[in-house]
């Protein structure tokens, strides 16, 4: 936590009985921070909304030639590709009345523990995405790679594989971008939520994981 | 999209409940707790939480045992085997997941502390879980984005509380005769073995064998609440 608030406790020494107080902070803080997470959220959408619009607009051509969709990311953002994966393959219900959406291929490469132990045990851990996807690639591909610092070295390597592919490159990432919205990065559409905190970094992105999935729905050709 | 009213309006009740929250939690895992992390329907949240405790973001906060139960196993065989007294079970899921209402209701035999994180209109019952933080949008994505939220916060708020070591320390045991808590009067207890009239159940305490000839013959993996080393009532 950046806040100091021992200055509120005086005893912190360990001879601290009444828990009212804390319970009173953590809760103040844990408004502060939902609601700093929200303004977040907002912001990063806004400016987001024109690419938002066009990698959709390059997602459903990928998906209406037959692509599948790879999602990839390490720790929480292993996570975050399975939950994309899960959306696009098994969305949700819409509003009763409303139109159903569509059932999208799409696989996270860090679910499989049997592969990701094999490639990270026998050629190392900054391949474990590449080579998954020198196995299962094609041109109509989409890669999307999650990382909060966009420095991840199995993202970059997985990218520059999908790239060479002819394969539909997008990364989400934080902080300031890192080596994925540097110049001469493979990844084509990068989505760069600018926080320091990788927790409100995460909840952005999934705001932004869900709105870009919305956007692929609405452009999508009638099945 | 997440309407606004929706993130802003839970805030207030949610920050209340995770605090209460994180400082069980803190009080459990000072205690020697590991975390039994679930969600049947949403496994990569339950991902997310482990993989939050155990390996945090933050340099040099302590790493503390958080494990995911396997999305496919059976929820109540594979906690039964595994819980320690004093550990935390934490799901995300539906009020009405009979895996969960199944695992939640077996708390107090186990002797866990339970957390239960979902959304919709419909909340668990009162009682359900030690820990209920919910949110009330219906709309899955809302719900979704709104768990990130709160396990991240949950998190947060769990370090904080190690800075206060006076507030971790256990509960004084109560040792007076007429308190309600600490008498005989109903302890649950899951039955294990079965044996004519009687019986060999789990409780926080260990197993202990019971009489069970004023209930209907129970099977293994009932509940039963036990008083005077009989049981008085089946569930």
């Amino acid at each position: 936590m950046p806040e100091t608030t021992d200055f509120l406790y005086p005893f912190i020494e360990g001879d601290e009985t009444d828990s009212e107080e804390l319970l009173e902070d953590l809760a103040r803080s844990a408004q502060g921070k939902w609601r700093q997470s929200w303004k977040l959220r907002e912001a990063t959408l806004s400016q987001h909304e024109g690419q938002l619009q066009a990698t959709a607009a390059a997602m459903a051509e990928r998906f209406a030639a037959g692509g599948r969709l790879f999602t990839f990311g390490n720790g929480g953002s292993a996570t975050d590709a399975e939950a994309v994966a899960h959306l696009y393959t098994q969305p949700p219900a819409g509003p009763a009345g409303g139109p159903a959406s569509r059932a999208l291929p799409a696989r996270s490469l860090a679910e499989d523990q049997a592969v990701m132990t094999a490639l990270g045990n026998d050629v190392g851990f900054e391949l474990v995405f590449s080579r998954q996807l020198i196995a299962h690639g094609r041109p109509h591909d989409i890669a999307m790679g999650f990382s909060t610092s966009g420095n991840s070295d199995n993202l970059m390597r997985a990218f520059a594989e999908a790239s060479k592919q002819g394969m539909l490159t997008v990364g989400i990432a934080g902080t300031d971008g890192g080596r994925m919205a540097a110049e001469g990065s493979p990844v084509e559409q990068c989505f760069v939520v600018r926080s320091d905190s990788v927790h409100r970094i995460q909840e952005s992105q999934a705001a932004l994981n869900h709105a870009l999935w919305a956007a692929v729905q609405a452009v999508l050709p009638a099945a | 999209m997440v309407a606004e009213h929706t993130a802003m309006g839970d805030a207030g009740r949610v920050a209340d409940d995770l605090a209460r929250a994180s400082l069980a939690l803190a009080r459990r895992f000072s205690a020697g707790a590991t975390m039994w992390c679930a969600s049947p329907e949403w496994p990569f949240h339950a991902h997310h939480v482990a993989v939050e405790f155990v390996h945090p973001v933050i340099v040099g906060k302590r790493a503390l045992p958080a494990v995911t139960v396997p999305p496919a196993a059976d929820m109540v065989a594979t906690l039964r085997a595994s819980v320690n007294p004093g550990d935390i079970v934490l799901v995300l899921a539906d009020a009405d997941d009979p895996r969960v209402l199944d695992t939640m209701r077996r708390g107090p035999a186990w002797g866990v502390e339970t957390v239960w994180i979902g959304a919709g209109p419909q909340r668990p019952a009162p009682g359900a879980a030690d820990h209920v933080i919910w949110v009330d949008t219906d709309v899955p994505l809302e719900a979704s984005e709104l768990f990130v939220r709160i396990y991240h916060l949950l998190w947060e708020l769990t370090h904080v509380c190690f800075e206060h070591p006076g507030l971790l320390k256990p509960e004084p045991e109560c040792t007076d005769e007429v308190c309600i808590t600490c008498s005989d009067e109903g302890r649950p207890a899951e039955v294990v073995t079965v044996d004519g009239d009687e019986a060999v159940v789990r409780t926080p305490d260990g197993q202990e064998r019971i009489d069970v000839s004023l209930i209907d013959a129970p099977a293994p993996g009932d509940l039963v609440l036990v008083h005077a080393g009989f049981a008085i009532t089946s569930s």
